[in-house]
C-alpha cells in the first residue's frame, strides 16, 4: 500500500519561535528547526522543545492541539509554507482551558478515545478498543508516535475494525482485514459508516490565488464537524464528491436553504435546566438529517466549495472515495478533510 | 422533512448518568443546542459538581473531543431521543 507509506512518512518543517513575552534571555534563542510527522500531534514536540527553549510546559493547552499536527498545517497554511512558523507560549497561553495537556498521557488518551469512536461509528460498539490488551494499546500508541506502520498494520490489524474494500488499492499485506460490504449468503449487501471529521472555514470574500485566501487566524472561525459516510458495496462509483454531497449537502444544494445560526446565547442553554424534557416537540428523529454550522450564515445555491485538502494534497472529487478512505485515513481510522467555502455576504436589510 | 422556520431553535436532550462513585445530580436531563459544542456539557459538569477532573464518556463507552458539536453526537450516538452521557471521578473505560 504505496500510498499510506506515503502518507505516514508526510512531515511538516516548522520553524518554532518563542514568543517575545516568553523571551528570559539576552539575546533571544534562535528558532528551534524540526521536522513533524502529519499524523503525529504538536503537544509530542513539547519534550524536544523543552531543552531547546529551557522552559516547562503551561498546564493548560486548548483542544486544538489534539488535531494531527497535518491538518492544524493544511487548515492555518492556506498557502503551503516551508518551514511552517509557529509562535510559542510556554507561560501564561492566552485561551480556553479545558483539558489540561500533561504532555504524551493527554494525546495517547485522545487518540485512544478517537480510535473508540471511530470503532463506534463502524461496528456500533467499541468493544474491540477496550479490549485490547495494555502491551497491544501502548505498541499501537507509540506506532504512531514513531511514526512506524508496519508496527502499526500488524496491531491494527487485531482490531478488526471493518475498512472499505476497494478494488483500487492493491490489499497485499491485509489479508486479516474485513472488508466493508461483504455480501452474506443471502446475498444482501451489507452497508458500512466511515467516520469522517470535517473542519470547514468559510471565507465571504473570493479568491483566485491561494496566497489572497483569507488566513483562519482564530480557530472559532473553524466549523468541526463529524459526521460518517455510509458506502454502499454496489455503488463502485462512489465517489469523493459524492460522499461530499452527502457530507455537507448545504455546499451542494441548488435550493436556498436558511442554516440557522444559534442566535441564542449559549449561556442560556445550560440556565434553563427545569424545562420539561418529555414535552418538547423541537427535538425529533429526523434531526437526523438537518446538519447546523456554528457561524451563522444564510447559504443561497451560490456557496462555493473553493478548496478540499486531505493529507495536504488537493484530491480530484472524481477518485474514488473508498481508495481515498483506505489510503488518506489517519491512524485513528478518521478521515480528516479540510474545507474551505466561499459563502456570500448576508445582506443587512 | 419539515423546513426549519428561523425562529426554531434546535436543542438536544442530554441525559447525565453518575459513574462509580460520582455524586447523582438532582437535574439529570437537560436541553443544550445542537450548534453547543461537548465542552459545554463538560463544563457543566465540572461547575455543577464543582470538580475540575471528570471523565465524561458518551453511551459508556468513549470520551469525544470537546470540539465535537452536540447535534453531531446526538446524530451518530443517540438513540431513544437522547444523548447519553456518563461522569465519573476517575477513569472508568480505559
Amino acid at each position: 500500500m504505496e500510498a499510506q507509506k506515503y502518507v505516514w512518512d508526510g512531515a511538516i518543517p516548522l520553524q518554532i519561535h518563542l514568543h517575545e513575552s516568553q523571551v528570559t534571555t539576552l539575546p533571544p534563542p534562535p528558532p528551534a528547526l524540526i521536522l513533524a510527522p502529519r499524523i503525529g500531534y504538536l503537544p509530542l514536540l513539547a519534550s524536544l522543545l523543552k531543552p531547546y527553549f529551557s522552559s516547562t510546559l503551561p498546564p493548560g493547552v486548548d483542544t486544538i492541539w489534539y488535531i494531527p499536527t497535518g491538518v492544524l498545517f493544511d487548515l492555518l497554511c492556506a498557502e503551503p509554507e516551508r518551514p511552517w512558523n509557529l509562535t510559542v507560549h510556554f507561560r501564561g497561553y492566552p485561551g480556553t482551558v479545558l483539558i489540561p495537556c500533561e504532555g504524551e498521557d493527554s494525546v495517547k488518551w485522545s487518540y485512544i478515545n478517537s480510535l473508540k469512536e471511530a470503532a463506534y461509528i463502524m461496528n456500533g460498539n467499541c468493544k474491540n478498543v477496550m479490549n485490547m490488551s495494555q502491551s497491544d494499546q501502548l505498541e499501537l500508541w507509540h506506532s504512531v508516535m514513531n511514526g512506524n506502520l508496519e508496527t502499526y498494520q500488524r496491531v491494527s490489524s487485531k482490531l478488526k475494525l471493518a475498512t472499505v474494500e476497494d478494488e483500487h488499492t492493491s490489499l497485499c499485506s491485509s489479508k486479516s482485514q474485513q472488508g466493508f460490504g461483504e455480501t452474506d449468503l443471502a446475498g444482501q449487501v451489507k452497508t458500512g459508516r466511515v467516520p469522517v471529521r470535517l473542519y470547514v472555514w468559510s471565507v465571504s470574500e473570493d479568491f483566485d490565488d491561494l496566497e489572497d485566501m483569507p488566513k483562519v487566524d482564530s480557530w472559532e472561525k473553524i466549523s468541526y464537524i463529524n459526521r460518517p459516510v455510509e458506502i454502499h458495496k454496489e455503488d463502485k462509483c462512489f465517489t469523493l464528491h459524492d460522499a461530499l454531497k452527502i457530507l455537507v449537502p448545504e455546499f451542494f444544494s441548488n435550493d436556498l436553504m436558511n442554516v440557522k445560526s444559534a442566535g441564542v446565547d449559549f449561556e442560556d442553554a445550560l440556565r434553563i435546566p427545569s424545562e420539561d424534557v418529555s414535552s418538547d416537540k423541537v427535538v425529533e428523529d429526523h434531526v437526523q438529517n438537518a446538519y447546523e454550522h456554528r457561524e451563522a450564515c444564510s447559504i443561497s445555491s451560490s456557496a462555493e466549495i473553493k478548496l478540499i485538502r486531505i493529507q495536504g494534497i488537493e484530491p480530484k472529487l472524481e477518485i474514488p472515495f473508498s481508495w481515498v478512505v483506505n489510503n488518506l485515513m489517519n491512524p485513528d481510522y478518521f478521515l480528516h478533510i479540510c474545507v474551505c467555502v466561499k459563502v456570500p455576504q448576508q445582506n443587512s436589510t | 422533512m419539515a423546513a426549519e422556520s428561523p425562529s426554531s431553535v434546535r436543542k438536544v436532550v442530554v441525559h447525565l448518568r453518575a459513574t462509580g462513585d460520582a455524586p447523582i445530580l438532582k437535574q439529570a436531563k437537560f436541553k443544550i443546542l445542537g450548534s453547543d459544542k461537548f465542552a459545554k456539557v463538560i463544563d457543566f459538569l465540572r461547575r455543577q459538581l464543582h470538580r475540575d477532573t471528570l471523565f465524561v464518556y458518551v453511551n459508556s463507552a468513549f470520551s469525544p473531543n470537546p470540539d465535537e458539536l452536540v447535534i453531531d453526537l446526538y446524530n451518530n450516538f443517540g438513540f431513544d431521543g437522547k444523548l447519553v452521557v456518563n461522569y465519573a471521578c476517575s477513569m472508568a473505560w480505559g
